[in-house]
């Protein structure tokens, strides 16, 4: 579990799990047109964090490598700390903060 | 035609290859990972038709023809909701060796861009992967997925999930 803490402690690894995430089997060279502040290189090393921690699996096809995001890792994460009882009511805290802070963005675009 | 994408979920099971080959694949029992879901198949070979029925057989969730079954390194077979009218997709089960137990990866083939059957394979996947882990290694789900499965069970079925409409001998 350290593997995988550690790979989501870094902003760039967390954007590259939400591209990956939207795009399943894309390739590095996808995933680096996202980022116009770090390296090819850098991003490389950023996704081979995240393959260690199983985060992402990479398989091969022929010369190209695509990548998937595996949501494994983060489920038993959550599986460790929530109950059925504690899922139920930190969901509806969760809709709740979400409901209210879209309003607030709506009332700010109404009268800016 | 549809948009398709392919999901795939990885997990590390500390068992014996063929303790998780057996959980995936034995017929004719509750299958925790399978959701509570009991697998009825014509026999685990290429051209087999496959259901997955509730325990008392009255209800069919989910149906496929298996395409490869290569003990215990491979099982992949056509995957349908009977309650949703979106086209078939592909799920394959890789088991593989590895230090400290077995590699478990499903990978979700062909799965329809923006349908429910997108989100459930998403969701399920999870489900079946993590479920599988804990019945293989300590012989149940964990505590949140038993009180979940007990629930899954007192839910009704719509009718087009009859398991009469959903024959072994009438191939999907």
């Amino acid at each position: 579990m350290d593997a995988v803490f550690d790979a989501l402690s870094h902003q760039a690894r967390r954007k590259i799990l939400d591209i990956v995430q939207t795009m399943p089997g894309c390739s590095v060279a996808d995933v680096v047109k996202y980022f116009d502040d770090i390296s090819r290189i850098a991003v490389m090393k950023h996704v081979d964090v995240l393959v260690a921690a199983e985060l992402l699996i990479s398989s091969k096809i022929g010369r190209r490598r695509e990548l998937f995001f595996n949501a494994v890792p983060i489920q038993m994460i959550y599986d460790r700390w929530t109950t059925e009882y504690s899922r139920f009511w930190a969901s509806r805290a969760l809709d709740l903060k979400y409901m209210i802070e879209q309003q607030n963005q709506k009332t700010q675009k109404a009268d800016p | 035609m549809t948009e398709t994408r392919q999901l795939v979920h990885r997990v590390i099971i500390r068992a014996t290859i063929q303790q998780v080959w057996d959980a995936l694949t034995t017929q004719g029992q509750v299958l925790p990972h399978f959701f509570g879901s009991v697998m009825h198949t014509t026999g685990l070979k290429p051209g087999a038709q496959l259901r997955m029925r509730t325990p008392n057989g009255k209800y069919t969730g989910v149906v496929g023809e298996i395409l490869e079954c290569n003990p215990p390194y491979r099982f992949s077979h056509t995957f349908r909701f009977t309650n949703l009218n979106d086209p078939p997709c592909k799920v394959t089960y890789e088991l593989k060796e590895v230090e400290g137990g077995v590699e478990f990866t499903l990978i979700s083939d062909a799965v329809p861009c923006g349908t429910k059957t997108e989100g459930q394979m998403a969701q399920g996947g999870n489900f079946i992967t993590s479920v599988l882990k804990s019945v293989v290694e300590t012989g149940r789900p964990s505590f949140g997925y038993r009180l979940l499965l007990l629930m899954i069970r007192i839910f009704p079925s719509p009718a087009a999930c009859k398991s009469e409409n959903w024959p072994l001998d009438k191939p999907v």
